[in-house]
């Protein structure tokens, strides 16, 4: 591994303005994604995870100046690339490339698969069309697809079939970061592993780094070199995937865990398990984001946010990570 | 609130600006300004007669410049002179201000007394029998070429019938009611049938709009009768857009009134405006629509209240 | 995971044309305007079956009731009425449809710049729809009608052609008549902005251009599609209304709206003469309305049966 980082986020933080009820309401402002600071080193696979909402899409599209941050750095290869223009993000444009989460609005539906694989090429200007094509060709052939699928359209093609298509699109450019949102959620439980294969095919044979985002544990598990877990837009833990699961530190990471559906005993109910929905990231609690769902709460965590620490190879936010078996 | 209202005093503002320049620079390209009359009118004026006249009247200088003095001069009270009524253009102007403004009055009040209650009654039941037939009707309306349904009138109610006159007012003083009242019959009859399809369809969508709405819905599973619910929340709710589409329909509204004023020689602004465009009477014809513009850019600032208040949800950014 | 939604375009052009057929008034109006325009497009053949001709004046024959010779009779020179008609009707429509184009043309794209760039250029050019939109447009058409071409610097070949009173209310009219399809291009185009494709294409480095016409133009063809449909109607009354009032396509070129232009003269000598070209004119527009009122019921998203 060489010693920069691809991807090196740092205090990266997010705000939506949101518009008040009532006529003379102002606006305030919703913190999706605070202060959010975590490296990618090459050929790796981190893993974010963490409930629906909880700002993971938010702070993969900030990463990937899709949408600007609002503040924090962002650095791609050890250069800054906040505050760039689109013309001055072209060329990062061709390395990082995003996978999204729903491939029924991800691929136009106006054009050819053929069209929408080479998009990219021409977009960045690469071989005249003949070789675009045969390189689309090649891509659709690499992802499982036929040559023959090439002039049809995407409502043609299965769910499992499309996120081929927009894997195809992704690799096109040769990218060497690859943020994928979500990209089996979506899917039925038998064709997620089919498309788990095929990154994991494509990750070693293009040397590949991922940023790859799920809401399910059972999924990143056999997946990912290292996992951070979001709450509330904060994450509030990040280890090493085995050491993640093996021995998970913050209760959050704990109560994901246990809320796994174990085969043969279905989705287990035990205490330790999540109840409610996590807090409006418009109105935080106080102190510590997890408080009001956490069975280990105390008065100092109603009034002070827990900093994420650690060494940099198991890193938890909660004044009581040290307690509390596994 | 008052940034609102600040912000749309500044558009109408703009709006009106931009509008009596274009208007003032767009007149002066009209065939025949005044010296051009003159000349067609004496053919013993020379050219060099033709251009010491043209630098007599400002006709030489710059449009900017002359528009900027034309704009002083108004502001300053000084609307100029009709050629077409030998007046100055207020007197000109304020008669027939008050037959439009009777003639859009009457013609609004039915056309909405139709109009809403129609596209209610469509809305309750949208693709009934009823829904059905308001919606022909309503198309019927709004499609008809008012100029042509406005001969029709005429040969129907005056050829063939005699009962109503073809056009014109009452002479001055003419007394009774009827006297008065039956030179307005046809017209008012024609702008309305041109209007009140075009408000008939913008009830109903609003009303289908606002029935779709969820707690509309739940209020109606909860046995609320529906004469209560359509009544008592939709309404309310429907309104709100059709205040604002109504309002900014003023302006199709005063284009009907040209034509349907225009048809049955009725001397309201209308008129008087293609008159003077017609009759090469420029001082006229620019205050004339500028004004109409002005009276109407303050009907849609009203109407932009009337929304704001109405509607609790709207924040006056 | 999803609903029943469709999302098959072969099921949405099924539901879409399932949606169409409820729609009887829609079906009638594309006949009757497919008779319509054919009968107009076929206007010298039919003259030449029928042996007569637009221009012929025949100053013995006016005023004629309908006959064999002439199937409507004829006008105050004594011209057969059926034929005027029909030829007026290929200006008409011809005029309206090329208007339409330009208009929706200009609306497309201050709709789909609105839509895709949003923020303040949005709010600037909705400002201007609006006040378009508010506007006493028909007194301010006039003025424009009545323009002195010469004087606007125009090439005098073009001013004195004959067509050029064609040329001025096909831009006359476009000038104001794509404010419909502006406002709904910007309403769909709002929508497709936010879909994922349009994002996707942002991350491999598309330009807003290559994103407005590949990816968001091509997704806006039914709301185009409708409001067009709808403009029509509105452009066709607009310039017949104009060429009544004397301003808009110039005699001898026949059109539906000058036909009128006499009419009100001879309103107590031959008031049959005002029926024929107003009722063409009122059977186009709601024909036009009736199917463009199908076309939104039938490609809206939102409608689930
Ligand atoms: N464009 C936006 N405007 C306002 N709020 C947003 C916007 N995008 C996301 N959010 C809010 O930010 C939070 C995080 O959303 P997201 O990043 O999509 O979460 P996740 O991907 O983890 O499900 C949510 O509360 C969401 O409502
Ligand atoms: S800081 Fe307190 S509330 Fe927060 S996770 Fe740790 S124990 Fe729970
Ligand atoms: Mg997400």
């Amino acid at each position: 591994m060489s010693d920069t980082p691809i991807l090196e986020v740092r205090d990266l933080c997010k705000r939506f303005p949101v518009r008040g009820k009532g006529p003379f309401a102002g606006k305030s402002w919703l913190a999706a994604v605070n202060a959010v600071s975590f490296r990618l080193d090459k050929g790796e696979t981190l893993a974010l995870v963490g409930e629906s909402g909880c700002g993971k899409t938010t702070l993969a599209r900030a990463a990937a100046m899709l949408q600007p941050p609002t503040s924090g750095s962002v650095r791609f290869e050890g250069s800054e690339i906040t505050g760039l223009g689109n013309r001055s993000l072209k060329p990062l444009r061709r390395r990082v490339q995003m996978i999204f989460q729903d491939p029924y609005g991800s691929l136009n539906p106006r054009l050819p698969v053929g069209a929408i694989i080479a998009e990219p090429l021409l977009v960045h200007g690469l071989g005249d069309k003949a070789e675009r094509r045969q390189k689309a060709v090649r891509l659709a052939e690499q992802v499982g697809l036929k040559a023959g699928d090439m002039s049809r359209y995407p409502h043609q093609f299965s769910g499992g079939q499309r996120q081929r298509i927009a894997i195809a699109r992704a690799i096109a450019l040769q990218p060497c970061l690859v943020i994928a949102d979500e990209p089996v959620s979506a899917l039925d439980v038998s064709i997620q592993s089919q498309i788990l294969n095929l990154l994991r095919d494509l990750r070693d044979s293009r040397r590949l780094t991922y940023l790859f985002i799920s809401h399910d544990l059972a999924v990143v598990r056999h997946f990912a070199d290292r996992v951070a877990v979001m709450y509330l837009g904060r994450i509030v833990e990040t280890a090493a995937a085995e050491t993640l699961f093996d021995a998970p530190r913050h209760p959050y990471t704990r109560a994901l865990i246990a809320a796994q559906p174990v085969i043969g005993r279905g989705k287990r109910t035990a205490a330790g398990c999540l109840s409610g929905d996590p807090p409006s990231p418009l109105d935080p609690p106080s102190g510590c984001p997890f408080h009001p769902r956490c069975p280990l709460a105390a008065a100092l965590c109603r009034e002070s946010r827990p900093e994420l620490e650690g060494d940099s190879g198991h890193q938890v936010a909660c004044h009581f990570k040290n307690e509390g078996g596994t | 609130m008052t940034g609102f209202l600040f912000q749309r005093l500044i558009q109408s503002a703009v709006v009106l600006a931009v509008m009596s320049f274009v208007i003032y620079w767009l007149m002066g390209l009209m065939p025949g300004d005044p010296i051009d009359l003159m000349i067609s009118a004496d053919p013993k004026i020379t050219s060099e007669d033709a251009a010491r006249l043209r630098a007599l009247y400002g006709l030489d200088k710059p449009i900017t410049e002359r528009y900027l003095n034309w704009l002083g001069a108004a502001v300053g009270g000084d609307f100029g002179f009709s050629r077409l009524y030998a007046k100055p253009v207020p007197e000109a102007l304020l008669p027939a201000l008050a037959n439009t403004v009777r003639l859009l009055g009457i013609t609004l009040c039915l056309s909405l007394l139709i109009g809403l209650p129609a596209g209610m009654a469509a809305a309750i039941r949208p693709y009934s029998k009823t829904d059905y037939t308001i919606n022909l009707l309503a198309f019927a309306g709004i499609s008809l070429p008012a100029f042509w349904l406005a001969l029709l009138l005429i040969i129907v109610f005056s050829v063939f019938l005699g009962v109503l006159p073809a056009g014109g007012v009452a002479a001055l003083g003419g007394d009774g009611f009827w006297d008065q009242a039956k030179y307005l019959v046809l017209p008012v009859a024609n702008l309305t049938i041109a209007s009140v399809g075009g408000h008939t369809r913008y009830m109903r969508a609003a009303m289908i709009e606002a029935l779709r709405q969820d707690y509309i819905r739940t209020a109606r599973a909860k046995g609320a009768g529906p004469a209560r619910v359509v009544l008592g929340h939709a309404l309310r709710n429907a309104l709100i857009p059709v205040v604002t589409i109504v309002s900014l329909d003023f302006g199709f509204l005063f284009s009907g009134a040209l034509i349907t004023e225009t048809v049955f020689a009725y001397p309201g602004m209308g008129k008087l405006i293609f008159d003077a465009i017609m009759g090469n009477d420029y001082n006229l014809a620019l205050v004339a629509l500028l004004f109409v513009t002005l009276l109407i850019l303050i009907g849609n600032l009203l109407a932009d209240l009337a929304y704001a208040w109405l509607d609790p949800r709207i924040s006056y950014r | 995971m999803r609903g029943p939604m469709v999302d098959t375009a072969d099921g949405m052009m099924a539901l879409a044309l399932k949606r169409f057929r409820r729609h009887r008034l829609a079906i009638a109006g594309a006949v009757v305007l497919a008779v319509l325009a054919s009968l107009a497009a076929t206007a010298p053949l039919i003259a030449t079956i029928l042996g007569l001709d637009w221009e012929a004046v025949d100053l013995l024959n006016r005023f004629a009731p309908s006959s064999a010779a002439h199937p409507l009779g004829t006008d105050e020179l004594g011209r057969d009425l059926f034929i005027r008609l029909l030829y007026g009707g290929r200006i008409s429509l011809l005029v309206g449809l090329t208007a339409t184009v330009v208009a929706a043309l200009i609306g497309t794209a201050i709709g789909l710049l609105a839509g895709f760039y949003g923020g303040r250029l949005d709010a600037l050019l909705m400002r201007f729809t609006d006040s378009v939109i508010a506007l006493p447009l028909l007194p301010l058409l006039i003025v424009l009608a009545a323009v002195d071409l010469d004087k606007l610097g125009l090439p005098s070949s073009l001013v004195q052609s004959q067509y050029v009173s064609l040329y001025r209310i096909i831009a006359i009219v476009a000038l104001v008549g794509w404010t419909t399809v502006a406002r709904l291009v910007r309403g769909a185009a709002l929508t497709v902005r936010e879909r994922d494709f349009v994002l996707s294409a942002r991350g491999y480095g598309a330009g807003g251009f290559r994103i407005m016409t590949v990816h968001i133009l091509p997704n806006l063809i039914s709301p185009v599609i409708v409001a067009t449909t709808l403009s029509v109607g509105n452009v066709i009354l607009l310039e017949s209304v104009l060429s009544f009032l004397g301003l808009g396509i110039q005699p001898p070129i026949p059109s539906w709206g000058n036909l009128l232009t006499n009419a009100q003269e001879l309103i107590w000598t031959a008031p049959g003469l005002a029926m024929w070209p107003g009722m063409l004119i009122f059977i186009t527009v709601i024909a036009l309305n009736f199917l463009g009122d199908g076309l939104q019921d039938a490609l809206d998203p939102k409608a689930t049966d």
